[in-house]
């Protein structure tokens, strides 16, 4: 008897991480669609289902077309498509499969996008089956996803040897919000996901507002404009470490989207990856500079997908410079990549340099 | 504060009492000397390697303060090292490298490509918190053989984990180590602490000289005649340290081993350290260092040790 499993895939999830629109909740698709956004969610389903190693256990219930059934043909996955959707996709899509598909009796439902998503499936399925999430989306700040695409697969795995499962926050992020520059996020529910504490991915974690914390983040941010070169381009990714730096240099930087600043002057404000992408071509020297994502440990891949697979590979490695406050890295396990591209996410891993205070840094392992 | 639950003997502490009948006086050189000669017996190197201070972190901060100007100071994290700060202030620059939960390893072939420039390098083995041994023989060999690298190693719990490099110390001028006896031999209110100390230290130690107090002295020299009772005390906290373990093992506590008088371990139960102690019961909260629901649990008397094992079953039934 085999074990009957959902997937259901968003195909909208992520694409306006690049282009810098950092979500695609409503119709913000078809405008990343206009900026040249490409699909996200193809090359993460692939990723899933060929890591899944108990392929001949199951049989999987999948969505309509590019909604899952578009890339399961290409596995030995005994399969059933599920319902009708039209030429665009919705929300309203991603709820109705579902509950079909637990009508069908399926034991566990993957799903592939981001918070939005997430969202959809708890409307629709609650706490009946347990779910994987495979991360997609721009921002995946709730906690039921997994650390990677590869890392679900592990997940669906552990899920059909017999591992227990436990509880994990939905959140609901306001998309109009976090474009204006502001974090508004709230708990919307729970999802019922296997218990594999080492491939899920912790929720974010709110930036600390302790004096400590402010201290600690202006003494970072003075080595770090110390050590800054006039010749260089420097990249600065989204978060209020960041925001101290450009504060330290007078500058009024965009607290959740990519800034460029060249000789203590702002030469790009919330750009997209095509925007970076053009500073590259006419800045010869360049360096990245972010702070790892509270909680969950990124650096790439959640919450600012304007550095993508090119740019990073582009600035190189050892350009990419890492700050963050001592209460913020000592609770990380490590810091994680997540950029879609494998062979990125792989050059990224081994120890980076976090700056955690005034000439003071700490080696802390990236993994993917 | 992971002392020693026992009493040392009585005749150390009536040799500390007698100490304090010649309060009135400086420390006498020829006790310094007597000292120095029962710890390199005990330490198994020549008595000019070791160098006195009252406690092993004062002597640790003056092996940073003098050693580290000009240098970068490399550590790791989570440790116990009070002296950061004077680290800081006189290091070219502090690097810290990360021990990453489950495993807490040192990767030494990282840390090896990281000494390619003057540095001091600061270990505590075991290391405090996670009460793990991080270096071996042929680690010591691969960092000490670069000689712009001095490597400053603190066996504050040797008496426990038995692991020691004291005797590479003489052909090894750029290794020194730093220990106690507040530990091992009950005496952390008399705070003896010594370096067992390469060449180069020996120079920069140079000009140090800390008189210890009368009774510290005496009750330390009555210590070192007869370890015996150190022994058998260590033994006792040491099957205490299992015995704790093996019963927290079976109330969902994921544990760590560990090779000193404390234990790391992790916990679900949120904010334990705070719902122990509002019941009287210390333990060290790692919050701020590590992940969440790791704490430090250092190793008491049985009673003590019951108390707290009752204590945490009955917050334990109320969380789940």
């Amino acid at each position: 008897m085999k074990n009957k499993i959902g997937l259901i895939v968003n195909p909208v999830a992520g694409m306006g991480g690049s282009v810098g629109l950092k979500g695609t909740d409503g119709e913000m698709y078809k405008k990343a669609l206009k900026l040249g956004a490409k699909p996200v969610t193809p090359k993460r389903t692939m990723i899933l289902l060929s890591h899944i190693n108990n392929k001949d256990k199951i049989t999987l219930f999948v969505a309509p077309g590019k909604m899952g059934e578009e890339y399961v043909k290409d596995f030995d996955i005994q399969f059933t498509a599920i319902g009708m959707v039209g030429k665009e996709v919705s929300a309203e899509d991603t709820k109705k499969i579902s509950s079909e598909m637990v009508k069908k009796g399926i034991e566990l439902l993957i799903f592939v996008g981001g918070d939005g998503t997430a969202r959809d499936v708890y409307d629709a399925i609650n706490s009946k089956v347990p779910v994987v999430g495979v991360p997609a989306g721009v921002k995946i700040f709730s906690s039921v996803f997994a650390v990677s695409a590869s890392a679900a697969a592990e997940m669906v795995d552990a899920f059909l040897e017999g591992t227990d499962v436990t509880e994990q926050e939905v959140l609901d992020i306001d998309e109009d919000a976090f474009r204006k520059d502001r974090l508004a996020s709230r708990l919307y529910g729970y999802l019922i996901v296997p218990n594999v504490e080492s491939f899920l991915q912790p929720g974010k974690e709110a930036s600390s507002t302790s004096r400590a914390s402010v201290d600690s983040k202006e003494e970072i941010a003075a080595y770090i404009v110390e050590q800054m070169a006039q010749e260089t381009l420097y990249l600065l990714g989204p978060g209020t470490t960041l925001k101290a730096i450009a504060d330290e240099m007078g500058l009024q930087k965009t607290l959740l989207g990519i800034d460029a600043v060249f000789a203590g002057k702002l030469v790009g404000k919330d750009t997209n990856e095509k925007g970076i992408l053009n500073l590259l071509k006419i800045y010869e020297k360049r360096k990245i500079i972010v702070t790892p994502i509270g909680g969950n440990g990124f650096i790439f891949g959640r919450g600012s997908k304007q550095f993508s697979p090119e740019v990073i590979k582009q600035v190189g490695r050892k350009n990419i410079m890492v700050v963050g406050t001592k209460d913020k890295v000592n609770i990380l396990d490590c810091l994680r990549v997540d950029t879609g591209d494998f062979e990125v996410d792989r050059f990224l891993c081994g120890y980076m340099e976090v700056t955690v205070g005034y000439k003071e840094g700490m080696m802390v392992k990236v993994k993917c | 504060m992971n002392e020693m639950p026992y009493l040392p003997p009585q005749e150390i502490i009536e040799a500390g009492r007698k100490g304090l009948l010649n309060l009135n006086r400086y420390t006498n050189p020829e006790d310094i000397e007597r000292l120095r000669e029962l710890l390199a017996d005990y330490s198994g190197v020549h008595k000019g390697h070791i160098m006195l201070g009252p406690g092993s972190d004062l002597l640790l901060r003056e092996a940073i303060q003098t050693c580290s100007k000009g240098r970068k100071v490399i550590m790791v994290s989570p440790s116990f090292f009070p002296t950061v700060q004077t680290a800081k202030q006189f290091a070219t620059k502090l690097i810290s490298i990360r021990l990453s939960p489950p495993e807490f390893d040192l990767d030494l072939n990282f840390l090896i490509d990281e000494l390619k420039e003057p540095c001091l390098v600061i270990i505590d083995n075991p290391n405090n918190p996670t009460g793990k041994i991080l270096l071996d023989r042929h680690a010591v060999e691969a960092i000490i053989k670069n000689k712009d690298v001095l490597l400053l190693i603190d066996e504050a719990y040797y008496e426990f984990s038995g692991a020691t490099f004291a005797d590479m110390v003489q052909n090894s001028p750029n290794l020194v180590i730093t220990r106690t006896m507040d530990k091992g031999f009950s005496l952390a209110g008399a705070r003896v602490g010594y370096v067992i100390a390469g060449k180069v230290f020996l120079e920069a130690f140079s000009s140090f000289y800390a008189f210890l107090p009368q009774s510290s002295l005496h009750a330390a020299i009555e210590a070192l005649k007869n370890p015996d009772y150190m022994r058998r005390n260590i033994h006792q906290v040491i099957e205490e340290r299992k015995r704790v373990m093996r019963i927290l093992d079976k109330l969902d506590v994921q544990l760590f081993p560990s090779r000193t008088n404390f234990f790391l371990a992790r916990t679900k139960i949120p904010d334990i350290a705070r719902k122990l102690r509002d019941i009287g019961i210390l333990i060290s909260d790692l919050s701020n260092q590590l992940p969440s629901g790791f704490i430090r649990v250092s190793i008491g008397t049985r009673e003590e040790n019951d108390i707290f094992i009752d204590g945490y079953k009955k917050i334990r039934e109320a969380y789940v």
